[in-house]
């Protein structure tokens, strides 16, 4: 099963040059499915954990997303209990001209900015909306419980 | 052909069972929607008409392992129901061609939609039944 040029070039970038906070490294005996680890940005609720996803670039990669999701449970209202994330360039707003890096780039500003007013897991967005600070507290506590490796 | 991956190829099952499969006579979903390895599921089958089974509603339990769909899953029934894939003490399906002769390309949908087959197959549709809503 050859493996399109394309998705070697970005996965040879992403082991040479990572973004900061975020490790993708690909399954030996699956090379289009990834381990990934994205730390949790400075100043969010989820500074200082390490949260664990996965990554999948489907046969019609690039010309349809990558699949991901979160493995690590997280507290955040644009993600959902299986760890399905609500983020528009994963969806309708996907262009091939993005790659793996700019997903998972992303995904970790999506921690930075969480948006309770296109919730995925409802009842934590409702949380956010009525008390920010309060559902911050739980990110926090959730950050602690379950992100540290 | 990518290889889907066993937790992408749970996710895509559970949005096709969360949308409802053909016309409801089979259904599955999760048994815990906070189970991040998706790992049990619930399923029913709506006995077929004109057999012993019709209009009682079967409930069953499927496990896919961490090999699923390299492997099977192993499902049982929870309603008691006498047929010859089932182990008639402990509800288990243990006689099954889609289970027994197992491809990745098989689903829950494959095994739930084959049961009820069976049900309706004119060797096991008299079959005497065990008394409805009782349990294994």
């Amino acid at each position: 099963m050859a493996l399109p040029k394309r998705i070697i070039k970005e996965t040879e970038r992403l082991m040479a040059e990572p973004a900061p906070g975020i490790q993708a490294i690909p399954h030996d005996d699956n090379l289009r499915y990834f381990d990934v680890i994205i730390s949790g940005p400075a100043q969010s609720p989820f500074e200082g954990g390490d949260f664990k996803l996965e990554l999948f670039l489907p046969e019609e990669y690039p010309m349809a997303p990558p699949k991901v999701r979160f493995l690590t449970k997280i507290y955040h209202p644009n993600i959902d209990k299986l760890g399905r994330i609500c983020l528009d360039i994963l969806k309708d707003k996907w262009s091939p001209a993005l790659q793996i890096r700019t997903v998972l780039l992303s995904i970790q500003a999506l921690l930075s900015a969480p948006n309770p007013d296109d919730p995925l897991a409802n009842d934590v967005a409702q949380h956010w909306k009525e008390n920010e600070q309060d559902a911050i507290k739980t990110a926090r506590q959730w950050t602690a419980q379950y992100a540290h490796a | 052909m990518a290889k889907v991956p066993r937790n992408f190829r749970l996710l895509e099952e559970l949005e096709k069972g969360e949308k409802g499969i053909g016309d409801g006579t089979i259904s599955y979903g999760l048994a815990d929607g906070d189970d991040l390895m998706m790992s049990n599921w619930n399923g029913t089958i709506i006995g077929p008409g004109h057999t012993v089974h019709e209009n009682r509603i079967y409930s069953l339990k499927i496990t896919c392992g961490n090999d699923y769909p390299d492997r099977a899953p192993t499902v049982s029934f929870l309603s008691k129901v006498n047929l010859p894939a089932v182990n008639q003490k402990t509800g288990k399906v243990e006689r099954l061609a889609c289970l027994d002769s197992w491809k990745r390309s098989y689903t829950i949908e494959t095994v739930l939609a084959e049961l009820r087959r069976e049900m309706a197959n004119p060797s096991n549709k008299k079959l005497s039944q065990p008394a409805e809503g009782t349990f294994f």
